[in-house]
């Protein structure tokens, strides 16, 4: 009776395990035709399991984000309305030193509308506009010793602003102000609304730099100009700085060459036939806005780039100049050369310039009635003069501080031997710049300064720090 | 239309008439013919990226400044002034701003 029991036990252990044999039989098979037929459209694989899974984890945490955003939002809101019902003490501030001011809730709701449409308007004033602005230029403070003269200093700021209206319109402005001399000097450099007509012609109007003039266009500017004083002739010499009138200029691509072109009407320079100062007659007064005598100058430049690295150009102003029933001819010619080079053989920046100018101003008849007391006295007055500078800053040099120093050498010569001038002067220049950053430099100079015709050398000490912005 | 010629010539000079009416003609011709707008890339394009046309056309005049001395609207509006003042061609224009204003 004692045994019967494990009998029953195994007898029943062993029909449950033939009944899980015959269960798993038929899963066993239905499983393997599943792995072996193709899987229907229906079917989910892993990686898509796993993706709908990450996609349920992210919209989970995405749902709870949103629900206590909603909870800070009912929160605010439920205060809100708790504060505008209730009525505050009076005088009582907050942080910022506002009074909470007793209101309804609509008065609250409108409250919060008007700061609505003010953090609106605030938001809208801030967009940039269709018009585009920036402000450049840069600034000057130097030292100049020269020889047979008092030494001084001098400082002077330049002011460029620039427009850009629409994708094709653009107007810039530049004032010069300066310092010299116990006194503020404020010119207007530029003045000019430019239009692009199409892709190689931009038309000008107003008051330009002069086109024909290389180093005016170019180079003139403190922080870009290698030396402290500029070049004879070249500038404030026998070419106009600026012209007042219209121009046309653009650049034509010609296969991987460059032609540049301007040409424009302006008006003419004045002739001086009456000064105080005898070695100005028959000089040209480039500050003819007046335009005395009613002329007109026409003129042009052609620069051409073969490779990157030249540019070669030729430019020529003609008008007629004097008293309209004495007027005589004026030409006004120069060619320049530019060289800039990266070199890896001479690891640095070479840098190579030369502009020569020419001006011709007809026969004229000055103090025909001896007035003046050198009269009468008749001649043409042609003078020419420039410059050759060569510049050369070791970029490549690995020491933080001598590749930003820079050596130049410039020549420069100005011919007036035959004109009231009376004499030619030709000068050397040697200068080391230190530049501290891209646009500003600190330079230093000394001026070897050679004149004919009796007049006195006047060799010179220059200093000059220029930052352009 | 020959005596107008000969008198504008007559009256500006030969070398300045010369100048002018070849490069007016030179030019308005070229840009007709392509009629491409500003911000297309022009016919005969070098294949120059815009930082090798920056390190080129910029250092031609002065030291090349840094992408990141101005913001992407100043660079639009100073690269307007250079279009103008250094004859940048539009392809060059394009791409240096293209170049600066992904270094700002």
């Amino acid at each position: 009776m004692k045994r019967a029991p494990p009998i029953i036990m195994n007898q029943t252990i062993a029909g449950a395990f033939v009944a899980l044999i015959w269960l798993f039989i038929p899963s066993a098979a239905i499983a393997q035709d599943v792995a072996s037929s193709p899987p229907p459209s229906n079917y989910v694989s892993r990686e898509e399991y796993d993706k709908l899974k990450t996609e349920h984890e992210a919209m989970k945490t995405e749902h709870e984000a949103m629900k206590q955003e909603l909870d800070a939002l009912k929160a605010t809101v439920q205060q809100m309305t708790a504060g505008a019902a209730q009525p505050p003490a009076p005088g009582k501030t907050i942080s910022e030193g506002k009074q909470v001011v007793t209101a309804p809730p609509e008065a609250a709701t409108e409250e919060l509308r008007q700061e609505v449409e003010s953090l609106k308007t605030k938001v809208k004033e801030t967009y940039p506009g269709t018009t585009k602005f920036l402000l450049a230029g840069y600034g000057t403070a130097g030292f100049t010793a020269r020889s047979g003269e008092d030494p001084f200093f001098d400082a002077a700021f330049n002011a460029l602003f620039l427009w850009k209206l629409t994708d094709r319109l653009f107007f810039e402005g530049e004032l010069e102000l300066e310092f010299e001399d116990n006194e503020t000097t404020i010119n207007l450099e530029v003045a000019q609304a430019s239009y692009l007509l199409n892709d190689y012609m931009t038309i000008g109007v107003g008051r330009f730099l002069n086109p024909t003039n290389f180093f005016v266009e170019r180079q003139h500017m403190n922080w870009v100009n290698k030396l402290p004083d500029k070049p004879l002739a070249v500038y404030d010499g026998l070419l106009p700085e600026s012209e007042m009138g219209g121009q046309l200029r653009g650049v034509i691509p010609i296969g991987p060459t460059k032609l540049e072109y301007a040409a424009f009407v302006a008006n003419a320079p004045g002739l001086i036939t009456e000064s105080e100062d005898f070695s100005e007659i028959g000089m040209l007064d480039f500050d003819n806005d007046a335009n005395f005598g009613g002329h007109v100058a026409v003129g042009g430049h052609v620069g051409f780039i073969p490779i990157p690295q030249i540019e070669v150009g030729y430019g020529i102003q003609r008008s007629k100049v004097g008293p309209r029933d004495q007027a005589v001819e004026a030409v006004l010619q120069s060619a320049d050369f530019n060289f800039v080079t990266d070199s890896a053989f001479l690891k640095g920046l070479i840098n190579a310039r030369a502009q020569w100018v020419w001006s011709h101003v007809g026969h004229f008849v000055y103090d025909p009635n001896g007035e003046q007391g050198f009269g009468p006295l008749e001649f043409n007055n042609n003078r020419n003069g420039g410059y050759a500078q060569l510049s050369y800053r070791p970029t490549h040099i690995d020491n933080d501080y001598i590749k930003n120093f820079e050596g130049v050498l410039r020549y420069d010569r100005f011919n007036q031997l035959h004109t009231p001038v009376g004499f030619d002067e030709q000068r050397w220049t040697i200068g080391l710049n230190y530049w501290v950053t891209p646009s500003a430099v600190l330079k230093l100079a000394y001026e070897f300064d050679d004149k004919n015709g009796g007049a006195r050398n006047q060799d010179a000490f220059l200093m000059q720090a220029a930052v352009g912005f | 239309m020959k005596k107008v010629v000969v008198r504008t010539c007559k009256w500006i000079g030969l070398p300045g008439a010369t100048i002018i009416i070849s490069c007016i003609a030179l030019a308005w011709l070229i840009g007709c013919a392509t009629n491409k707008q500003s911000g297309e890339v022009a016919a005969g394009t070098t294949g120059k990226s815009g930082a090798q046309l920056w390190a080129e056309n910029c250092v031609r005049c002065h030291n090349i400044r840094s992408p990141g001395s101005y913001s992407g609207m100043q660079w639009e509006v100073g690269l307007m002034h250079m279009r103008v003042r250094a004859n940048l061609t539009p392809e060059e224009h394009k791409k240096i701003l293209e170049f600066l204003k992904s270094g700002t």
